[in-house]
Protein backbone atom coordinates (compact mmCIF):
# COMPACT_ATOMS: atom_id res chain seq x y z
CA UNK A 1 0.00 0.00 0.00
CA UNK A 2 2.51 2.01 0.89
CA UNK A 3 4.75 1.76 -1.67
CA UNK A 4 1.47 2.52 -4.41
CA UNK A 5 1.82 5.25 -2.97
CA UNK A 6 4.80 6.46 -2.97
CA UNK A 7 4.99 5.34 -6.84
CA UNK A 8 2.08 7.19 -7.45
CA UNK A 9 3.81 10.49 -5.48
CA UNK A 10 7.00 10.38 -7.72
CA UNK A 11 4.85 10.02 -10.86
CA UNK A 12 3.02 13.14 -10.29
CA UNK A 13 5.90 14.95 -9.52
CA UNK A 14 7.63 13.94 -12.50
CA UNK A 15 4.22 15.29 -14.49
CA UNK A 16 4.40 18.68 -12.56
CA UNK A 17 7.44 18.79 -13.47
CA UNK A 18 8.04 18.97 -16.49
CA UNK A 19 4.73 20.96 -17.20
CA UNK A 20 6.70 23.86 -14.56
CA UNK A 21 9.50 23.28 -17.39
CA UNK A 22 6.77 25.08 -19.79
CA UNK A 23 5.47 27.41 -17.04
CA UNK A 24 9.36 28.55 -16.79
CA UNK A 25 8.92 29.38 -20.66
CA UNK A 26 5.64 31.58 -20.47
CA UNK A 27 7.30 33.36 -23.73
CA UNK A 28 7.68 30.00 -25.44
CA UNK A 29 4.60 30.37 -27.76
CA UNK A 30 5.08 34.16 -28.80
CA UNK A 31 9.01 33.13 -29.94
CA UNK A 32 7.49 30.38 -31.55
CA UNK A 33 5.47 32.56 -33.86
CA UNK A 34 8.01 35.45 -33.71
CA UNK A 35 10.54 32.18 -35.60
CA UNK A 36 7.69 31.19 -37.79
CA UNK A 37 6.78 34.92 -39.05
CA UNK A 38 10.87 35.77 -39.27
CA UNK A 39 11.02 32.57 -41.44
CA UNK A 40 8.01 33.38 -43.80
CA UNK A 41 9.16 36.86 -44.11
CA UNK A 42 12.64 35.79 -45.19
CA UNK A 43 11.67 33.33 -47.60
CA UNK A 44 9.30 35.71 -49.52
CA UNK A 45 11.44 39.15 -49.10
CA UNK A 46 14.82 39.09 -49.69
CA UNK A 47 15.86 42.05 -48.28
CA UNK A 48 13.76 41.24 -45.25
CA UNK A 49 17.01 39.76 -43.18
CA UNK A 50 19.09 42.66 -43.89
CA UNK A 51 20.88 44.99 -41.69
CA UNK A 52 19.35 48.06 -42.98
CA UNK A 53 15.98 46.79 -42.87
CA UNK A 54 16.21 45.01 -39.11
CA UNK A 55 16.91 48.29 -37.40
CA UNK A 56 14.39 49.82 -39.10
CA UNK A 57 12.11 47.28 -37.73
CA UNK A 58 14.43 47.64 -34.30
CA UNK A 59 13.46 51.54 -34.09
CA UNK A 60 9.18 51.00 -34.58
CA UNK A 61 9.66 48.02 -32.20
CA UNK A 62 11.52 49.85 -29.51
CA UNK A 63 9.00 52.97 -29.60
CA UNK A 64 6.08 50.59 -29.45
CA UNK A 65 7.84 48.51 -27.07
CA UNK A 66 8.51 50.33 -24.11
CA UNK A 67 5.00 51.85 -23.95
CA UNK A 68 4.17 48.04 -23.96
CA UNK A 69 6.72 47.14 -21.17
CA UNK A 70 4.80 49.94 -19.02
CA UNK A 71 1.11 48.32 -20.40
CA UNK A 72 2.34 44.74 -19.60
CA UNK A 73 3.84 45.58 -16.09
CA UNK A 74 0.22 47.49 -14.78
CA UNK A 75 -1.81 44.72 -16.52
CA UNK A 76 0.14 42.10 -14.66
CA UNK A 77 -0.99 44.12 -11.32
CA UNK A 78 -4.26 43.51 -12.82
CA UNK A 79 -5.47 47.06 -14.38
CA UNK A 80 -5.29 48.47 -17.89
CA UNK A 81 -4.38 51.96 -19.45
CA UNK A 82 -6.06 53.03 -22.46
CA UNK A 83 -4.86 56.46 -22.14
CA UNK A 84 -1.10 55.51 -22.94
CA UNK A 85 -1.74 56.79 -26.59
CA UNK A 86 -3.10 59.91 -25.28
CA UNK A 87 -0.10 60.62 -22.94
CA UNK A 88 2.37 59.38 -25.70
CA UNK A 89 1.03 62.64 -27.61
CA UNK A 90 0.48 65.02 -25.41
CA UNK A 91 4.25 63.97 -24.11
CA UNK A 92 5.66 64.45 -27.48
CA UNK A 93 3.28 67.88 -27.83
CA UNK A 94 4.92 69.65 -24.26
CA UNK A 95 8.47 68.14 -24.79
CA UNK A 96 8.86 70.06 -28.52
CA UNK A 97 7.17 72.89 -27.14
CA UNK A 98 8.82 73.14 -23.96
CA UNK A 99 12.33 72.21 -25.88
CA UNK A 100 11.92 75.09 -27.97
CA UNK A 101 11.30 77.43 -25.24
CA UNK A 102 13.89 76.41 -22.76
CA UNK A 103 16.23 73.82 -23.60
CA UNK A 104 15.40 70.04 -24.37
CA UNK A 105 16.60 67.92 -20.72
CA UNK A 106 14.42 70.40 -18.79
CA UNK A 107 11.56 69.79 -21.24
CA UNK A 108 12.38 65.98 -20.99
CA UNK A 109 11.79 65.96 -17.11
CA UNK A 110 8.80 68.18 -17.03
CA UNK A 111 7.00 66.09 -19.49
CA UNK A 112 7.92 63.23 -17.41
CA UNK A 113 7.03 64.60 -14.26
CA UNK A 114 3.40 65.50 -16.10
CA UNK A 115 3.00 61.49 -16.92
CA UNK A 116 3.74 60.43 -13.85
CA UNK A 117 1.13 62.76 -12.61
CA UNK A 118 -1.47 61.86 -14.89
CA UNK A 119 -0.61 57.80 -13.91
CA UNK A 120 -0.96 59.11 -10.44
CA UNK A 121 -4.53 60.68 -11.43
CA UNK A 122 -5.75 57.32 -13.26
CA UNK A 123 -4.80 55.71 -10.33
CA UNK A 124 -6.34 57.44 -7.83
CA UNK A 125 -9.55 57.90 -10.08
CA UNK A 126 -9.83 54.32 -10.54
CA UNK A 127 -8.79 53.41 -6.83
CA UNK A 128 -11.43 56.11 -5.10
CA UNK A 129 -14.06 56.05 -8.12
CA UNK A 130 -13.97 52.02 -7.84
CA UNK A 131 -14.66 52.33 -11.51
CA UNK A 132 -12.99 50.41 -13.75
CA UNK A 133 -9.87 50.99 -15.06
CA UNK A 134 -10.54 50.56 -18.39
CA UNK A 135 -13.91 52.79 -18.31
CA UNK A 136 -11.37 55.44 -15.79
CA UNK A 137 -8.34 55.42 -18.35
CA UNK A 138 -10.68 55.31 -21.81
CA UNK A 139 -12.18 58.54 -20.31
CA UNK A 140 -8.78 60.01 -19.62
CA UNK A 141 -7.86 58.74 -22.82
CA UNK A 142 -10.45 60.75 -24.86
CA UNK A 143 -10.13 63.85 -21.88
CA UNK A 144 -6.16 64.49 -23.30
CA UNK A 145 -6.74 63.67 -26.81
CA UNK A 146 -9.80 65.93 -27.11
CA UNK A 147 -7.89 68.73 -24.63
CA UNK A 148 -4.43 68.42 -27.07
CA UNK A 149 -6.62 68.51 -30.16
CA UNK A 150 -8.74 71.90 -28.64
CA UNK A 151 -5.02 73.68 -27.08
CA UNK A 152 -3.16 73.07 -30.56
CA UNK A 153 -6.37 73.38 -33.03
CA UNK A 154 -4.91 70.26 -34.43
CA UNK A 155 -1.50 72.08 -35.83
CA UNK A 156 2.01 70.77 -36.06
CA UNK A 157 4.99 72.12 -33.97
CA UNK A 158 8.25 71.18 -35.09
CA UNK A 159 11.07 70.58 -33.28
CA UNK A 160 13.83 73.32 -33.46
CA UNK A 161 15.75 73.01 -30.05
CA UNK A 162 19.70 71.60 -29.21
CA UNK A 163 20.08 68.01 -29.65
CA UNK A 164 20.95 66.73 -26.68
CA UNK A 165 17.82 65.07 -25.86
CA UNK A 166 17.43 63.81 -29.55
CA UNK A 167 20.99 62.39 -29.42
CA UNK A 168 20.51 60.52 -26.20
CA UNK A 169 16.82 59.54 -27.30
CA UNK A 170 17.21 58.49 -30.80
CA UNK A 171 20.13 59.97 -32.84
CA UNK A 172 21.29 57.53 -34.99
CA UNK A 173 24.75 56.16 -33.86
CA UNK A 174 26.36 54.27 -36.58
CA UNK A 175 24.82 51.22 -38.73
CA UNK A 176 21.59 52.31 -38.18
CA UNK A 177 21.18 52.01 -34.56
CA UNK A 178 19.78 53.98 -32.73
CA UNK A 179 19.87 54.88 -28.75
CA UNK A 180 16.07 54.28 -28.33
CA UNK A 181 17.19 50.51 -29.25
CA UNK A 182 19.24 50.30 -26.40
CA UNK A 183 16.69 52.20 -24.27
CA UNK A 184 14.06 49.46 -25.17
CA UNK A 185 16.87 46.34 -24.18
CA UNK A 186 17.69 48.07 -21.21
CA UNK A 187 14.28 48.44 -20.27
CA UNK A 188 13.50 45.13 -21.18
CA UNK A 189 15.33 43.61 -18.77
CA UNK A 190 15.33 46.13 -16.20
CA UNK A 191 11.29 45.36 -15.85
CA UNK A 192 12.02 41.85 -16.50
CA UNK A 193 14.56 41.61 -13.20
CA UNK A 194 12.38 44.02 -10.96
CA UNK A 195 9.28 41.47 -11.92
CA UNK A 196 10.84 37.95 -11.37
CA UNK A 197 13.71 38.89 -8.83
CA UNK A 198 12.63 41.30 -6.57
CA UNK A 199 10.09 41.50 -3.46
CA UNK A 200 8.26 44.42 -5.51
CA UNK A 201 7.56 42.36 -8.30
CA UNK A 202 5.84 39.30 -6.28
CA UNK A 203 3.42 42.07 -4.81
CA UNK A 204 2.84 43.31 -8.58
CA UNK A 205 1.98 39.57 -9.11
CA UNK A 206 -0.38 39.02 -5.86
CA UNK A 207 -1.60 42.38 -6.51
CA UNK A 208 -3.16 41.21 -10.12
CA UNK A 209 -3.63 37.47 -8.89
CA UNK A 210 -5.82 37.79 -5.69
CA UNK A 211 -6.12 41.41 -4.40
CA UNK A 212 -7.70 40.09 -1.48
CA UNK A 213 -4.98 37.49 -0.34
CA UNK A 214 -2.71 40.52 -1.58
CA UNK A 215 -3.81 42.43 0.70
CA UNK A 216 -4.70 40.31 3.73
CA UNK A 217 -0.78 39.02 3.76
CA UNK A 218 -0.05 42.65 4.01
CA UNK A 219 0.92 44.11 0.55
CA UNK A 220 -0.49 47.17 0.20
CA UNK A 221 -2.42 46.93 -3.11
CA UNK A 222 -3.26 50.34 -3.61
CA UNK A 223 0.25 51.33 -3.98
CA UNK A 224 1.47 49.06 -5.95
CA UNK A 225 -1.32 49.56 -8.48
CA UNK A 226 -0.91 53.14 -8.67
CA UNK A 227 2.59 52.92 -8.80
CA UNK A 228 2.16 51.07 -11.84
CA UNK A 229 -0.14 53.38 -13.10
CA UNK A 230 2.43 56.19 -13.08
CA UNK A 231 5.09 53.40 -14.90
CA UNK A 232 2.48 53.00 -17.66
CA UNK A 233 2.62 56.68 -18.16
CA UNK A 234 6.18 57.31 -17.45
CA UNK A 235 6.51 54.48 -20.04
CA UNK A 236 4.64 55.65 -22.87
CA UNK A 237 5.82 59.27 -21.98
CA UNK A 238 9.18 58.76 -22.73
CA UNK A 239 8.17 56.49 -25.96
CA UNK A 240 6.19 59.97 -27.09
CA UNK A 241 9.15 61.49 -26.57
CA UNK A 242 11.60 59.41 -28.47
CA UNK A 243 9.07 59.16 -31.18
CA UNK A 244 9.28 63.09 -31.78
CA UNK A 245 12.71 63.25 -31.81
CA UNK A 246 13.03 60.98 -34.51
CA UNK A 247 10.33 63.15 -36.47
CA UNK A 248 11.41 66.53 -35.24
CA UNK A 249 7.19 67.11 -35.38
CA UNK A 250 4.61 66.71 -33.28
CA UNK A 251 0.70 66.67 -33.86
CA UNK A 252 -2.05 66.06 -31.44
CA UNK A 253 -3.04 63.26 -33.33
CA UNK A 254 -0.13 61.24 -33.17
CA UNK A 255 -0.49 57.70 -31.82
CA UNK A 256 -3.84 57.34 -32.57
CA UNK A 257 -4.91 53.72 -31.53
CA UNK A 258 -1.20 53.20 -30.36
CA UNK A 259 -3.18 51.71 -27.00
CA UNK A 260 -4.18 49.13 -28.47
CA UNK A 261 -1.37 47.60 -30.14
CA UNK A 262 0.40 48.07 -27.36
CA UNK A 263 -2.07 45.99 -25.31
CA UNK A 264 -2.05 43.44 -28.38
CA UNK A 265 1.95 43.63 -28.01
CA UNK A 266 1.73 42.53 -23.98
CA UNK A 267 -1.12 39.72 -24.74
CA UNK A 268 0.47 37.97 -27.83
CA UNK A 269 3.59 37.96 -25.24
CA UNK A 270 1.27 36.33 -22.91
CA UNK A 271 0.28 38.85 -20.72
CA UNK A 272 -3.52 37.91 -18.83
CA UNK A 273 -6.27 40.61 -19.30
CA UNK A 274 -7.14 39.19 -15.90
CA UNK A 275 -3.90 40.11 -14.12
CA UNK A 276 -1.35 37.80 -12.51
CA UNK A 277 0.42 36.69 -14.97
CA UNK A 278 2.78 37.83 -17.85
CA UNK A 279 6.16 38.33 -18.68
CA UNK A 280 8.46 40.90 -19.62
CA UNK A 281 10.81 39.13 -22.56
CA UNK A 282 6.98 38.27 -23.94
CA UNK A 283 6.16 41.50 -24.26
CA UNK A 284 9.76 41.84 -26.32
CA UNK A 285 8.63 39.75 -28.39
CA UNK A 286 5.45 40.30 -28.82
CA UNK A 287 6.22 44.04 -29.89
CA UNK A 288 9.02 42.68 -32.24
CA UNK A 289 6.41 40.47 -33.64
CA UNK A 290 4.42 43.55 -34.32
CA UNK A 291 6.64 45.33 -35.75
CA UNK A 292 8.01 42.46 -37.41
CA UNK A 293 4.87 42.49 -39.90
CA UNK A 294 4.68 45.94 -40.24
CA UNK A 295 7.24 46.12 -42.33
CA UNK A 296 7.19 42.58 -43.48
CA UNK A 297 4.00 42.84 -45.35
CA UNK A 298 4.96 46.16 -47.14
CA UNK A 299 7.91 44.05 -48.15
CA UNK A 300 6.10 40.90 -49.28
CA UNK A 301 4.18 43.46 -51.67
CA UNK A 302 0.83 43.32 -49.86
CA UNK A 303 -0.92 46.70 -49.57
CA UNK A 304 -0.35 48.14 -45.72
CA UNK A 305 -4.01 48.24 -44.90
CA UNK A 306 -3.42 44.37 -44.71
CA UNK A 307 -1.35 45.02 -41.63
CA UNK A 308 -4.46 45.71 -38.97
CA UNK A 309 -6.37 42.63 -40.41
CA UNK A 310 -3.04 40.70 -39.53
CA UNK A 311 -2.91 42.37 -36.30
CA UNK A 312 -6.19 41.09 -35.55
CA UNK A 313 -5.98 38.07 -36.71
CA UNK A 314 -2.30 37.05 -35.06
CA UNK A 315 -4.05 38.73 -31.56
CA UNK A 316 -6.85 36.17 -31.85
CA UNK A 317 -4.49 33.05 -32.22
CA UNK A 318 -1.94 34.14 -29.98
CA UNK A 319 -4.35 34.42 -26.72
CA UNK A 320 -5.93 31.16 -28.06
CA UNK A 321 -2.60 29.58 -27.73
CA UNK A 322 -1.20 31.15 -24.81
CA UNK A 323 -4.55 29.75 -23.41
CA UNK A 324 -3.83 26.37 -24.55
CA UNK A 325 -0.44 26.05 -22.99
CA UNK A 326 -1.80 27.22 -19.51
CA UNK A 327 -4.47 24.68 -20.09
CA UNK A 328 -2.03 21.91 -21.09
CA UNK A 329 -0.05 22.87 -17.49
CA UNK A 330 -3.62 21.76 -15.62
CA UNK B 1 -16.62 19.08 36.16
CA UNK B 2 -14.81 16.87 33.15
CA UNK B 3 -11.94 15.69 33.73
CA UNK B 4 -9.05 17.81 30.94
CA UNK B 5 -7.73 15.64 28.80
CA UNK B 6 -4.14 14.99 29.40
CA UNK B 7 -3.38 17.54 25.93
CA UNK B 8 -4.24 20.43 27.31
CA UNK B 9 -2.28 20.72 30.32
CA UNK B 10 -2.42 24.54 30.01
CA UNK B 11 -6.05 25.60 31.04
CA UNK B 12 -6.10 29.27 29.80
CA UNK B 13 -8.64 28.71 26.73
CA UNK B 14 -7.02 31.00 23.54
CA UNK B 15 -10.57 31.42 22.46
CA UNK B 16 -13.68 32.29 24.27
CA UNK B 17 -17.04 33.11 22.68
CA UNK B 18 -19.28 34.36 25.99
CA UNK B 19 -23.24 34.81 25.58
CA UNK B 20 -23.11 35.55 21.61
CA UNK B 21 -26.33 36.39 19.80
CA UNK B 22 -27.22 37.61 16.46
CA UNK B 23 -30.42 38.48 14.84
CA UNK B 24 -31.39 38.59 11.55
CA UNK B 25 -34.60 40.88 10.96
CA UNK B 26 -36.65 38.04 12.51
CA UNK B 27 -34.72 35.20 12.62
CA UNK B 28 -32.77 34.64 15.83
CA UNK B 29 -29.47 32.93 14.08
CA UNK B 30 -27.70 32.50 17.66
CA UNK B 31 -28.82 32.67 20.77
CA UNK B 32 -26.60 33.46 24.11
CA UNK B 33 -23.88 30.86 22.79
CA UNK B 34 -20.69 30.26 24.52
CA UNK B 35 -17.29 28.29 23.87
CA UNK B 36 -13.74 28.00 24.76
CA UNK B 37 -11.12 26.56 22.94
CA UNK B 38 -7.86 25.55 24.65
CA UNK B 39 -4.35 25.00 23.58
CA UNK B 40 -4.36 21.27 21.69
CA UNK B 41 -7.87 21.34 21.07
CA UNK B 42 -9.72 20.48 17.86
CA UNK B 43 -13.20 21.62 18.78
CA UNK B 44 -15.76 20.26 16.53
CA UNK B 45 -18.99 22.92 15.48
CA UNK B 46 -21.89 20.74 14.75
CA UNK B 47 -25.34 20.66 14.20
CA UNK B 48 -27.47 20.72 11.13
CA UNK B 49 -28.37 23.13 8.10
CA UNK B 50 -29.24 26.36 9.95
CA UNK B 51 -28.53 25.74 13.11
CA UNK B 52 -25.74 28.26 13.62
CA UNK B 53 -23.01 27.03 12.49
CA UNK B 54 -22.19 29.54 9.75
CA UNK B 55 -23.04 32.47 11.65
CA UNK B 56 -21.13 31.48 14.57
CA UNK B 57 -17.90 31.22 12.28
CA UNK B 58 -18.51 34.05 10.78
CA UNK B 59 -18.87 36.46 14.11
CA UNK B 60 -15.49 34.70 14.80
CA UNK B 61 -13.23 35.49 11.99
CA UNK B 62 -14.87 38.74 11.71
CA UNK B 63 -17.27 38.69 9.06
CA UNK B 64 -20.46 39.88 10.64
CA UNK B 65 -20.30 41.61 14.27
CA UNK B 66 -22.63 40.13 16.93
CA UNK B 67 -25.87 42.08 18.64
CA UNK B 68 -24.82 40.64 21.99
CA UNK B 69 -21.80 38.83 23.57
CA UNK B 70 -18.21 39.22 23.91
CA UNK B 71 -15.22 37.29 22.06
CA UNK B 72 -11.86 36.99 24.03
CA UNK B 73 -8.68 36.11 21.97
CA UNK B 74 -5.59 35.13 25.10
CA UNK B 75 -7.55 36.43 27.61
CA UNK B 76 -8.49 39.88 25.78
CA UNK B 77 -11.10 41.51 24.42
CA UNK B 78 -11.42 41.34 21.13
CA UNK B 79 -13.73 42.71 18.66
CA UNK B 80 -13.35 42.43 14.23
CA UNK B 81 -14.68 44.91 11.58
CA UNK B 82 -13.59 42.35 8.97
CA UNK B 83 -11.81 39.22 8.86
CA UNK B 84 -8.45 40.80 7.93
CA UNK B 85 -8.72 42.28 11.03
CA UNK B 86 -9.48 38.96 12.52
CA UNK B 87 -6.77 37.23 10.98
CA UNK B 88 -4.14 40.28 11.48
CA UNK B 89 -5.02 39.08 15.23
CA UNK B 90 -4.39 35.33 14.64
CA UNK B 91 -7.56 34.02 13.71
CA UNK B 92 -7.44 32.52 10.05
CA UNK B 93 -10.73 31.13 8.22
CA UNK B 94 -10.02 28.21 6.22
CA UNK B 95 -12.56 27.16 3.74
CA UNK B 96 -13.01 25.24 0.09
CA UNK B 97 -12.70 28.33 -2.03
CA UNK B 98 -10.43 30.10 0.29
CA UNK B 99 -8.60 32.73 -1.78
CA UNK B 100 -5.21 31.73 -3.11
CA UNK B 101 -3.51 33.63 -6.08
CA UNK B 102 -3.73 30.45 -8.47
CA UNK B 103 -1.18 31.63 -11.01
CA UNK B 104 1.67 31.86 -8.37
CA UNK B 105 3.88 28.99 -6.65
CA UNK B 106 2.76 27.58 -3.45
CA UNK B 107 6.19 29.13 -1.98
CA UNK B 108 4.85 32.43 -3.24
CA UNK B 109 2.17 31.98 -2.04
CA UNK B 110 3.28 31.16 1.03
CA UNK B 111 5.72 33.86 1.47
CA UNK B 112 3.16 37.02 -0.33
CA UNK B 113 3.90 39.91 2.00
CA UNK B 114 6.75 38.19 3.50
CA UNK B 115 9.24 37.57 1.33
CA UNK B 116 12.98 36.65 2.24
CA UNK B 117 14.84 39.52 0.37
CA UNK B 118 18.50 40.66 -0.34
CA UNK B 119 18.69 44.55 0.23
CA UNK B 120 20.81 45.40 -2.61
CA UNK B 121 21.25 49.36 -2.26
CA UNK B 122 17.62 49.68 -1.42
CA UNK B 123 16.29 46.86 -4.01
CA UNK B 124 15.01 44.39 -2.27
CA UNK B 125 15.88 41.19 -4.14
CA UNK B 126 13.58 37.63 -3.63
CA UNK B 127 15.73 35.04 -2.27
CA UNK B 128 13.71 32.17 -4.03
CA UNK B 129 15.54 29.57 -3.17
CA UNK B 130 15.57 30.55 0.59
CA UNK B 131 11.74 30.70 0.43
CA UNK B 132 11.08 27.61 -1.35
CA UNK B 133 13.09 25.58 0.94
CA UNK B 134 11.72 26.98 4.07
CA UNK B 135 8.40 26.57 2.21
CA UNK B 136 9.01 22.65 1.87
CA UNK B 137 10.02 22.35 6.02
CA UNK B 138 7.48 23.90 6.72
CA UNK B 139 5.08 21.76 5.02
CA UNK B 140 6.49 18.53 5.84
CA UNK B 141 6.52 19.91 9.43
CA UNK B 142 3.03 19.03 9.56
CA UNK B 143 3.19 16.85 7.25
CA UNK B 144 1.78 18.04 3.98
CA UNK B 145 3.22 16.31 0.72
CA UNK B 146 2.90 18.45 -2.57
CA UNK B 147 3.96 17.48 -5.91
CA UNK B 148 6.41 20.47 -5.57
CA UNK B 149 6.80 24.03 -4.21
CA UNK B 150 7.16 25.53 -7.21
CA UNK B 151 4.32 23.68 -9.27
CA UNK B 152 1.64 26.54 -9.51
CA UNK B 153 -1.28 26.34 -6.33
CA UNK B 154 -3.77 26.48 -9.18
CA UNK B 155 -2.43 23.38 -10.08
CA UNK B 156 -3.27 21.56 -6.77
CA UNK B 157 -6.28 20.45 -5.70
CA UNK B 158 -8.75 21.91 -3.52
CA UNK B 159 -7.27 19.73 -0.24
CA UNK B 160 -3.76 20.45 -1.24
CA UNK B 161 -4.85 24.19 -1.31
CA UNK B 162 -6.83 24.26 1.93
CA UNK B 163 -3.72 22.29 3.76
CA UNK B 164 -0.98 24.68 2.28
CA UNK B 165 -3.28 27.47 3.57
CA UNK B 166 -3.37 25.77 7.46
CA UNK B 167 0.14 25.29 6.63
CA UNK B 168 0.75 29.00 6.17
CA UNK B 169 -1.53 29.91 8.66
CA UNK B 170 0.48 27.82 11.26
CA UNK B 171 4.28 28.56 10.26
CA UNK B 172 3.35 32.69 10.77
CA UNK B 173 2.01 31.97 14.02
CA UNK B 174 -1.58 31.87 14.03
CA UNK B 175 -3.29 31.24 17.13
CA UNK B 176 -6.46 29.74 15.94
CA UNK B 177 -7.71 28.04 12.81
CA UNK B 178 -11.49 27.99 11.95
CA UNK B 179 -11.80 25.02 9.19
CA UNK B 180 -15.24 25.49 7.57
CA UNK B 181 -15.93 22.08 5.71
CA UNK B 182 -12.91 21.57 5.06
CA UNK B 183 -13.98 17.34 3.58
CA UNK B 184 -16.84 19.26 1.80
CA UNK B 185 -15.21 18.59 -1.67
CA UNK B 186 -12.48 15.90 -0.92
CA UNK B 187 -12.62 12.24 -1.92
CA UNK B 188 -11.95 9.73 0.48
CA UNK B 189 -8.29 9.41 0.45
CA UNK B 190 -7.77 13.35 0.68
CA UNK B 191 -10.01 13.36 3.89
CA UNK B 192 -8.14 11.26 5.26
CA UNK B 193 -4.36 13.00 4.79
CA UNK B 194 -6.51 15.86 5.71
CA UNK B 195 -7.45 14.20 8.81
CA UNK B 196 -4.06 13.73 9.84
CA UNK B 197 -3.11 17.28 8.98
CA UNK B 198 -5.91 18.25 11.38
CA UNK B 199 -4.65 16.09 14.08
CA UNK B 200 -0.53 16.96 13.18
CA UNK B 201 -1.21 20.59 13.61
CA UNK B 202 -2.76 20.52 16.88
CA UNK B 203 -0.61 18.50 18.50
CA UNK B 204 1.79 20.95 17.43
CA UNK B 205 -0.22 23.57 19.04
CA UNK B 206 -2.54 25.14 16.90
CA UNK B 207 -6.65 24.88 18.45
CA UNK B 208 -9.05 24.13 15.37
CA UNK B 209 -12.49 24.77 15.53
CA UNK B 210 -13.57 22.11 12.89
CA UNK B 211 -17.07 22.73 11.18
CA UNK B 212 -19.01 19.80 9.11
CA UNK B 213 -21.67 18.19 8.34
CA UNK B 214 -19.57 15.01 8.69
CA UNK B 215 -19.61 13.60 12.13
CA UNK B 216 -17.69 10.32 11.33
CA UNK B 217 -14.77 12.35 10.62
CA UNK B 218 -15.22 14.88 12.95
CA UNK B 219 -14.90 12.01 15.99
CA UNK B 220 -12.06 10.90 14.13
CA UNK B 221 -10.29 13.73 15.08
CA UNK B 222 -11.96 15.93 17.99
CA UNK B 223 -11.66 15.89 21.26
CA UNK B 224 -14.56 18.42 22.33
CA UNK B 225 -17.95 19.18 20.61
CA UNK B 226 -20.29 21.61 20.66
CA UNK B 227 -23.48 21.01 19.20
CA UNK B 228 -25.89 23.68 18.13
CA UNK B 229 -29.61 23.55 17.55
CA UNK B 230 -31.63 26.65 15.99
CA UNK B 231 -29.14 28.85 17.56
CA UNK B 232 -28.53 27.50 20.80
CA UNK B 233 -25.72 25.58 22.37
CA UNK B 234 -27.31 21.89 23.17
CA UNK B 235 -24.24 20.07 23.71
CA UNK B 236 -20.89 20.64 24.71
CA UNK B 237 -18.05 18.33 26.86
CA UNK B 238 -15.43 15.96 25.66
CA UNK B 239 -15.90 13.54 23.06
CA UNK B 240 -14.70 10.64 25.14
CA UNK B 241 -18.13 11.45 27.30
CA UNK B 242 -20.52 10.39 24.11
CA UNK B 243 -21.39 8.32 21.39
CA UNK B 244 -21.60 9.09 17.92
CA UNK B 245 -25.20 8.15 18.00
CA UNK B 246 -25.78 10.94 21.05
CA UNK B 247 -24.20 13.35 18.84
CA UNK B 248 -26.69 12.81 16.01
CA UNK B 249 -29.60 13.02 18.62
CA UNK B 250 -28.28 16.19 19.94
CA UNK B 251 -28.25 17.31 16.33
CA UNK B 252 -31.72 16.70 15.65
CA UNK B 253 -33.19 17.15 18.58
CA UNK B 254 -33.87 13.68 20.47
CA UNK B 255 -32.14 14.27 23.19
CA UNK B 256 -31.09 17.41 25.18
CA UNK B 257 -28.00 17.98 27.37
CA UNK B 258 -27.30 20.83 29.62
CA UNK B 259 -24.88 21.78 31.69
Amino acid sequence: MKEVSDNLKTETKGQVLSFSQIRRWPEFGVIIAFIILLTIFSIFSSKFLTLRNITGILTIVSELGIMAIGIAFLMIAGEFDLSVSSVYALSGFLFVTLANKFNSPLAFIITLALAAFIGFCNGIITLRSRIPSFIATLGMMLFLRGTLLAVTGGESVSYKADAIMPSLLTRYIGYGFRPSHIWFLALTLIFSMVLTNTRYGNWVFATGGNKEVARAMGVNVNKVKIINFMLSSLMASLSGCIVISRFNLANASFGTGMELEAIASAVIGGTFLTGGYGTIIGVFFGAFLMGMMRTGLVMMGAPAYWYQAFVGAILIIAATINLKLRRLEM
Amino acid sequence: MVNDSFKNKENRPILTVKNISKRFGNVQALKNVSMEVCKGDIVGLLGDNGAGKSTLIKIISGNFSADEGEIFLEGKKVHFNSPSEARAAGIETVYQNSPVCINAAVYENFFIGREIVNNYLGIKFVKNKEMQKSTLDALQNIGISIPSEKAEIGLLSGGERQAIILGRFFHWGGKVALLDEPFAALGVAESRKALKLIHNVSQKGLPIILVTHNIEYAFQVMNKYVVLRHGEVVGVGEKKDVSVDDVVSMITGAIEIKD
